[in-house]
């Protein structure tokens, strides 16, 4: 018997091992389960590298994040972590910001200069981010080093008290809360205009800005943050399939499924592991992603052209 | 336009597409493959063609699959401010066959300018790269080629034509070309070509066809043609299998 694992892809043009695809999709589930983040910044050069043309690696993905997100979702909902009020209300700034994103890149790519800004604006985004988590998140874990609770107080900072000064004050319960209804809306916008210019969903700004900007705890974070993907890659997914035509569903299938599993078995990883070490795992994570996009920027590449679509 | 069309026309020629018809008069050269369709369906992992035919008696013979020219669009990586490496340009290259597998009865160095001129590298001059480049020292076209073979596209494969005894005017040949995976349905043409002391004395081709068939030739309908509901179908399946596969876990996890 031939037993053989490849599988055609028509959309992508390619066959590909299912084993792999699997594998490839249980993994970056479970980092998506644990983290929060819908994990497209690490599928889709992993799917290029097994011969998925690049446009087609990020549609599918999108299509594939639809299932991995409303599995994460539906676990963390079901732990109390999902934040539907501060979700919704990010989610409707993220599609503005997105939107506003989409017109700045046209400008850029007329201007010339489009893809530089890109990936300086990528390299900038995970050093910064990354590094503030991890040393943010380093600091507090020897601060606590005795009793394990998260509750030290500390003296109110100007910006805590900038954010209590704001107009339109509401509960958020499920974060346990109160800011300004502008908070959720701005901070939406502003990594909707960023995850538009870089290709991406978004979920690694928009974690940690809802820890240090928004203050939420850990696990609703990861809840909330998994809900708002959902929408975003919705979107995407459809406008893919209209528009390029460069949605494989086959593959996005195959990802989702084992996704799906992964993500389950990271939410259940998640709930085991303390805030400080989520924060610190996911820092890490994005500081790996930057050094890999310093190193392809400084390194010279084997061929000196490359196919259009991608980064 | 009319040079344009000119232009492309005579590189058609070159690329030796048409001159089947030449040397097929002489009845030297034919040329079969086996299977004679390429038919990709859901296992479609790459596949063999059974190459075989006529040549004239003491000639070498290269057989050639070669795909429709078309244009392609690249990115240009370049380096700005002498240190980070980006795509600093695009450029166009016209007359690109879209793949080009080709093997010989010997190595290509021994076959003289004929063996130069249908080897990968003899496609430099035939194809066209339609501006400049940005970085001017870059050889834009040889990259294209390195690309080509990086992605299996364009090849040598190791296996040589083999070929027997002369019987009478002629002698027969034979040869399994690999076929990539990363196929694309649509017409190529496989190619014989022989060649005695360093020149093309003749040549034969067969077209074969790349086809779809089963699911892949089903969902690339849908894709293709009804994107907006396939789109929609995507999205929804996607959402009811991590529903289903949530609940599958939270029956599991209840105790």
């Amino acid at each position: 018997m031939d037993l053989s694992f490849s599988l055609y892809l028509p959309i992508a043009g390619n066959s590909v091992n299912i084993l792999v695809i699997l594998g490839l999709g249980g993994a970056v589930g479970l980092l998506s389960g644990i983290f929060g983040v819908g994990g497209g910044f690490l599928m889709t050069p992993l799917l290029m590298m097994f011969g998925i043309p690049p446009t087609v690696a990020a549609a599918s993905d999108s299509n594939q994040i639809v299932g991995a997100s409303t599995s994460g979702t539906f676990a963390h909902f079901r732990l109390g972590n999902v934040d539907f009020k501060m979700g919704l209300l990010l989610l409707v700034g993220g599609i503005a910001g997105g939107s506003v994103g989409v017109q700045i890149i046209k400008v850029l790519r007329q201007l010339g200069n489009a893809d530089f800004l890109i990936s300086v604006t990528y390299v900038l985004m995970l050093g910064f981010v990354g590094g503030y988590m991890f040393l943010e998140s380093l600091q507090s874990m020897r601060a606590s080093g005795r009793p394990q609770t998260d509750s030290k107080p500390k003296p109110e900072s100007t910006y805590a008290r900038m954010i209590r000064s704001m107009p339109f004050q509401m509960d958020f319960p499920r974060s346990g809360i109160r800011i300004s209804v502008l908070m959720p809306l701005v901070l939406g916008t502003m990594v909707g205009v960023l995850a538009a210019i870089m290709g991406v969903g978004g979920g690694f700004i928009m974690v940690p800005v809802m820890v240090y900007l928004l203050r939420m705890p850990m696990h609703v974070v990861v809840g909330t943050s998994l809900f708002q993907i959902l929408f975003t890659c919705i979107n995407v997914t459809i406008m893919q399939a209209s528009q390029n035509h460069t949605v494989d569903f086959v593959l996005a299938l195959l990802l989702l499924l084992a996704s799906s599993v992964g993500a389950q078995v990271g939410a259940k990883v998640g709930k085991k592991l303390g805030g400080e070490q989520l924060k610190i795992l996911l820092a890490s994570l994005v500081l790996m992603v930057m050094v890999k996009m310093l190193y392809d920027l400084l390194a010279t590449p084997d061929v000196l052209l490359a196919y259009m679509g991608g980064h | 336009m009319p040079a344009y069309f000119l232009r492309s026309i005579c590189l058609f020629l070159l690329l030796g597409l048409v001159p089947a018809g030449a040397a097929m008069a002489a009845g030297e050269v034919s040329v079969t493959s086996s299977p004679g369709d390429i038919l990709m369906d859901a296992r479609y992992d790459g596949t063999t063609l059974e190459v075989s035919g006529q040549a004239p008696a003491g000639s070498d013979v290269v057989v050639r699959l070669v795909g429709a020219p078309e244009t392609v669009h690249l990115r240009e990586k370049g380096k700005v401010f002498g240190l980070l490496w980006m795509n600093v340009g695009t450029l166009a290259f016209d007359n690109v066959p879209r793949i080009y597998l080709v093997s010989a009865s010997r190595a290509f160095d021994d076959l003289g300018p004929a063996g130069a001129s249908l080897r990968v590298t003899g496609l430099h001059d035939r194809i066209v790269q339609e501006h400049a480049a940005s970085s001017q020292d870059l050889d834009a076209v040889s990259e294209l080629l390195r690309l080509k073979v990086r992605d299996g596209l364009y090849g040598e494969p190791a296996q040589q034509v083999r070929l027997s005894a002369d019987e009478g005017g002629s002698r027969g040949f034979t040869v399994t070309l690999p076929v990539p995976s990363a196929l694309s349905p649509g017409g190529y043409t496989l190619e014989a070509v022989a060649v005695r002391d360093g020149a093309v004395i003749g040549s034969a081709s067969a077209p074969v066809q790349a086809k779809l068939i089963g699911l892949p030739a089903w969902l690339s309908h849908m894709a293709f043609d009804n994107g907006l509901l396939y789109g929609i179908l995507a999205t929804v399946i996607a959402i009811l299998s991590g529903l289903a596969i949530g609940l599958v876990f939270q029956s599991k996890g209840a105790h």
